[in-house]
């Protein structure tokens, strides 16, 4: 017993020391807070440019969390070669610049020893592969059958458990048309996380790594005693993440992560469990740039969110997150048929980025704002054109001034506390100001499932999901920049179009012109309510080599904002509730598994569902009115997929197709409308997209220490429709204006569309060592909606065909979608296992990623969603069409993870 | 198990000493983190310099400066409200004269008030509608000529220099009263740009409605302004303002004022008989009704 009470004082030592390290990592975030981001625009001579919220939001970065082996409590040389994927996964620069969560594309570690599931999302994570293309909502995390997805934006948070491997190894996954024991799984898989402590292998664990990623360093401990004879089991588990400053420059990271689990087996039918965890986390950003400034810059690693204070540098864009989440869980087994499991998971999380934010008529002060590059002295692009003197001196000034040092092409700011101590000296506002947008979210999630085998050949799964989710927007003045005063909280983009007295320019009209000090919440404040009800019945049936699954459910959902401000521009429907808007979805599917004989094994699949709209997307203007999306309705998925499984000697093979068709998307973009000077929202409805392709693993083993293996993908994944954009903006001048939007034949982006890999794997004495070269191609970057609108291209001349000398009809086109360059990257790990006295081991690890150092391989991006051509057809100076932001693969990389367990 | 413990704190120390990542001193601004810092004393006045460019200014002309000039101001008249774009006037107390840069914001390190050196060599002076201007030659399309243009926002930074902070008081910012004589002698047109009062005087369009800059009445799909009117006597001074503007939605307020701003002269190139006395305004702000009694 006092050996009990002493492992218990332990973990609970641990327990406080996280805890509080948490809280001051709470404290710290309630003392920053946050900004409003403007942009100049229209460079009309004789008429001014008036700034406005410039972020183009874009959403679905691609990003992945790839620890994809299944491994309960067993370790040997692979999966340590295995271990610690997440840090492939945080690398920021597949965040678009205003992304708010964390999003992971959830690599499905399936329950059949599947070989391609397990090794792709690990193979390819440098180029942010996404499994058959699906977007990352359309996974499911589970923890002990407790559902974690954020209901507002569909996807699982990583951040949730950010630097917690060890306490989230023990996973089993389950593809779309799998049944599993745990709830239902999604297009793209689900997966579920066992946290129950009598689950870890008994004994210590502590890790160190070393990398060049964006964490340096990491250290892990856990401690698990196993299954007591007293029928308690408890599991702790620490880690800090660190980086002064990561592979990136400017950017650093700051993250520490706690887990702690209890469980009392009662008897052999009752066990409670208890698990608590959370990863606060500070970490700067990294953001994407065109190519002409990689060019200048020399890198395609150039961070245009940093720049030099006082001769240090910082970060615009900081990253604050903690999300304490806490589950319980009731295992019963009721009898030798039956078992009911029961969780309750609940979650306050609390995320800010931090952003610029500037005032009135002051310039962007973004590096790589597009008025500061040389290509914005003359159309660079039309090979025709002669430049005057004056415009090559203009480029050749801005090209210098770039080339000319650093501290040039970053953010400079000493000037913006130079502008603010001239507004301080001036008696005015502050010009400059860091704020901190927030997407704080309270979620609580009820599941009990009942597994029940009648009989050897027939077992159901039946169950209850209840969510229930407040997603908390907002924002707050973060930093003043040395300025004495903010103002009061007018929306500064709106003075133009209103008179300032107006009120119509007031954020927050039941409390007009109110002063804004750091610390202050101001702009906008508003709470998105979304409760699901998700029913499901899972039933198979296997008998001899032959098995079938069905599953149905339904599921449904309400959505309502509730506005704590009034907003002076949508007086009428800002405050107070938008009414409930209600979607009944459900769906189903049927699947077999056909094992012919020992060595061939077909399966087939096929499911339909409906699913309502993400609450994310279903407000036409979230920050300023309660109003819904016209034509919200559920989504529509059929999905039919086939594959065959051969095992031929030394060789096993895999080969798959798949099809699937979503129709009835909605979807949103968010942007700083240059010609029209507004911050526009652009809802889409009805839009279609298929997704369909070929996966393929084969490997050979040679002997039992060699091995090859071959992994591919190729698919396509677009839009085949065009849809019905409906605009909006925060002056509420445009409201609700329709218009087509062309999206059909774009294509999915963020995901290499084919992506092949050929490797090598040698396991002997404990050495494991391994190498693969993959070939990446079809990346393509996110189709500028706006770009796409019909009165957009009908300024281009896209409906109206000309008649060329020749008498030809001659139409100018479609935008085409920017595809990033393919190529080769070779990975390589080494690793050694060793056996130390008493039971020891000692674990060596070295990963080599990008060894050839391939600098040029697109992950991803996002077109400008601003038109070449102003409002009035004259043609700009600068070509957005030709200038979409990128991301690139990160360069060669090696991870070092020594780890020893005793 | 102490082992452990070290561990832990270790971290946790780790955690604490490197939690405030993102904490840092204000800069040291002694020096003026903009423009260019050694730019030495005035060698002339603004007065003289037009005098000594009249012929190129008043025939829209444009000149090089080749020599080691270098005037002292204070900026009257800047972006703040984007009436005025890309622009703006420095009075010393003989004179005022438009400095045209092609870069938004100079607001924020150059506010009204602010005492500024500009060193003229390798700059241009010239005449738009025989207003004296300094800034770049540029290539006009539209003409197909060149003109005195804007100079770089990266060029104003080497030629300007920031002087001590923003002051009010200072004598530059006393303006020159403006009466029907004054305005009444053409040959005045030719001192423009001159910083101002105007005493006394209302808007023509002022009916508690009007607004000052609406879109739709802007003077052409291309050329966004509004104009509105003052006079003083028979003597009409055209206010150009942009529709752009922060005030342009504001309702022309009724009543008699005191404007404060640039008076500047507009003379058609192609008919000199076109010749306008304007007003430059940087913000509402500077019109003063004349029963204030805290004026």
């Amino acid at each position: 017993m006092s050996k009990l009470l002493q492992k218990a004082s332990l973990l609970l030592f641990m327990f406080s020391l996280s805890i509080t390290a948490g809280i001051q990592a709470a404290n710290q975030q309630s003392s920053r807070h946050e900004g409003y981001a403007n942009n100049m625009s229209q460079d009309i001579p004789g008429s001014n440019s008036r700034g406005a919220l410039n972020k183009e939001i874009k959403r679905d970065p691609a990003f992945h969390y790839a620890d994809s082996l299944n491994v309960q409590g067993t370790e040997d040389a692979s999966i340590q070669q295995n271990d610690d994927r997440d840090a492939f996964t945080f690398i920021e620069g597949q965040l678009d610049e205003d992304e708010d969560v964390i999003q992971g594309s959830s690599t499905i570690s399936s329950s059949n020893d599947d070989y391609f599931l397990s090794e792709v999302g690990y193979l390819f994570s440098p180029m942010r592969f996404r499994i058959r293309a699906y977007e990352n909502y359309y996974s499911k995390m589970y923890a002990n059958g407790a559902l974690l997805n954020d209901a507002e934006r569909g996807s699982f948070s990583y951040g949730m458990i950010g630097g917690l491997n060890d306490a989230t190894r023990n996973r089993e996954g389950l593809t779309y048309i799998e049944n599993g024991t745990f709830g239902g799984s999604d297009i793209a898989g689900a997966s579920n996380i066992n946290m129950r402590a009598s689950e870890f292998a008994a004994g210590h664990k502590a890790s160190l790594v070393g990398c060049n990623r964006n964490y340096l360093a990491r250290a892990m401990y856990t401690y698990a005693t196993g299954l007591m004879n007293n029928g308690w089991a408890f599991a702790g588990s620490v880690s800090y993440r660190w980086a002064n400053e990561g592979v990136i420059e400017g950017t650093f990271y700051n993250s520490l992560g706690y887990f702690l689990a209890a469980q009392k087996k009662f008897n052999d039918r009752h066990s409670l469990s208890i698990a608590t965890w959370g990863s606060p986390t500070e970490r700067a950003q990294q953001g994407a740039a065109t190519e002409e400034a990689y060019w200048l810059a020399n890198s395609h690693y150039y961070n245009p969110n940093w720049g030099y204070q006082n001769g240090e540098k910082r970060n615009a864009r900081v990253v604050t997150s903690f999300e304490p989440t806490v589950l319980l869980t009731w295992d019963w087994q009721i009898n030798d048929k039956s078992k009911l499991t029961t969780s309750v998971a609940g979650k306050y999380s609390s995320y800010g980025t931090t952003a610029l934010g500037w005032n009135g008529n002051a310039a962007d002060p973004r590096p790589n704002y597009y008025k500061n590059l040389p290509s914005s002295a003359y159309d660079v692009w039309d090979l025709d054109y002669e430049p005057t003197e004056s415009e090559i001196a203009d480029w050749t000034q801005r090209y210098n001034y770039w080339k000319e040092s650093k501290a040039n092409r970053q953010i400079n700011w000493d000037y913006m506390y130079f502008a603010n101590r001239q507004a301080n000296a001036s008696g005015e506002n502050a010009l400059y100001y860091i704020e901190e947008r927030h997407n704080d979210q309270m979620m609580l999630n009820l599941s009990s499932v009942l597994n029940h085998e009648f009989n050897n050949h027939n077992k159901i799964s039946v169950g209850v999901n209840l969510g229930t989710t407040k997603g908390m927007h907002y924002k707050e003045l973060d930093d003043l920049l040395g300025a004495n005063t903010y103002g009061t909280d007018v929306d500064k983009f709106s003075i133009g179009d209103y008179a300032p007295t107006s009120d119509y320019v007031q954020n927050d009209l039941d409390n007009p012109n109110r002063v804004i000090g750091e610390g202050d919440k101001f702009g906008y404040d508003y709470d998105i309510y979304v409760n699901k009800l998700n029913l499901f019945a899972q039933y198979t049936y296997s008998k001899n080599n032959f098995q079938f699954m069905a599953e149905a459910h339904t599921e449904g959902t309400t959505i309502e904002r509730y506005g704590n401000m009034r907003n002076g521009r949508a007086a009428n429907n800002s405050k107070g509730s938008s009414g409930t808007a209600k979607f009944m979805g459900g769906g189903g599917k049927l699947s077999t598994v056909w094992n012919i004989n020992g060595n061939n094994t077909l399966s087939l699949g096929v499911g339909m569902q409906k699913r309502a709209p993400l609450a994310y997307n279903s407000f036409v203007a979230p920050r300023i009115s309660n109003d819904f999306v016209t034509g919200l309705e559920n989504e529509d998925i059929l999905h039919g997929e086939a594959s065959y499984r051969l095992s031929y000697g030394p060789v096993t093979a895999k080969v798959s197709a798949y099809y699937t068709k979503f129709d009835n998307v909605i979807e949103q973009s968010a942007f700083y409308n240059d010609n029209r000077s507004v911050f526009t929202y652009l809802s889409m409805t009805g839009l279609q997209k298929e997704h369909y392709g070929l996966e393929a693993a084969i490997v050979y083993n040679v002997n039992s220490a060699l091995s090859f293996n071959f992994v591919g993908s190729i698919g396509e994944a677009e839009y085949t429709s065009n849809g019905t954009g409906y605009l909006n903006s925060e002056n509420s001048k445009i409201n609700n204006e329709a218009q087509t939007v062309y999206m059909k034949d774009t294509k999915v982006d963020g995901t290499p569309l084919t992506a092949l890999s050929l490797g090598i794997d040698y396991n002997t004495n404990g050495w494991y060592l391994s190498a693969n070269a993959n070939y990446y191609s079809r990346v393509y970057i996110g189709a500028s909606q706006y770009r796409r609108l019909h009165d957009v291209l009908e300024k281009h001349g896209a409906f109206t065909p000309e008649i060329d000398a020749d008498g030809n009809e001659v139409r100018k086109g479609l935008p085409s979608q920017y595809k990033g360059k393919g190529g080769f990257m070779i990975d390589a790990s080494i690793g050694k296992s060793i056996n130390l006295r008493g039971g020891k081991r000692l674990n060596i690890n070295l990963q080599l990623q990008n060894v050839l150092n391939n600098e040029d391989m697109v992950t991803g991006g996002y077109e400008q969603n601003r038109d070449d051509y102003y409002e009035d057809g004259d043609e700009r100076i600068y070509k957005f069409s030709n200038n979409p932001f990128l991301y690139y693969a990160s360069a060669f990389n090696a991870y070092l993870n020594i780890g020893l367990r005793f | 198990m102490k082992t452990l413990k070290y561990i832990f704190i270790l971290c946790l120390s780790l955690f604490t000493a490197t939690a405030c990542m993102n904490d840092f001193d204000e800069p040291n601004l002694d020096t003026p983190p903009y423009g260019n810092n050694n730019i030495g004393e005035g060698t002339t006045n603004i007065k003289e310099l037009k005098k000594e460019y009249e012929t190129t200014i008043l025939s829209n002309g444009y000149e090089e400066i080749t020599d080691d000039v270098i005037i002292e101001g204070v900026v009257v008249a800047n972006d703040e409200t984007g009436n005025v774009y890309k622009q703006i006037v420095i009075n010393d107390q003989e004179g005022a004269i438009i400095i045209g840069i092609d870069d938004v914001g100079l607001y924020a390190t150059i506010p009204i008030g602010q005492r500024i050196r500009l060193s003229l060599k390798g700059l241009y002076i010239g005449g738009y509608g025989s207003l004296a201007q300094i800034g770049t030659k540029y290539y006009n399309d539209k003409y197909s000529e060149w003109q005195i243009g804007r100079m770089s926002k990266n060029s104003f930074q080497e030629h300007v220099r920031i002087m001590g902070e923003p002051d009010m008081l200072q004598p530059e910012m006393v303006p020159f009263e403006v009466t029907e004589d004054f305005l009444k002698d053409n040959n005045n047109k030719n001192l423009m740009p001159m910083y101002v009062v105007l005493r006394n005087v209302s808007f023509e369009e002022a009916n508690g409605r009007k607004l000052f800059a609406p879109e739709d009445e802007q003077i052409s799909a291309t050329n966004t302004a509004v104009e509105r009117n003052v006079k003083i006597g028979n003597e009409k001074i055209i206010f150009r303002l942009s529709t752009y503007a922060d005030f342009a939605n504001e309702v022309i307020p009724v009543g008699n004022f005191d404007i404060y701003g640039v008076l500047t002269r507009y003379k058609n190139p192609g008919n000199s008989s076109k010749d306008y006395w304007q007003f430059l305004l940087s913000s509402t702000n500077d019109i003063v009704p004349v029963n204030d009694v805290n004026n």
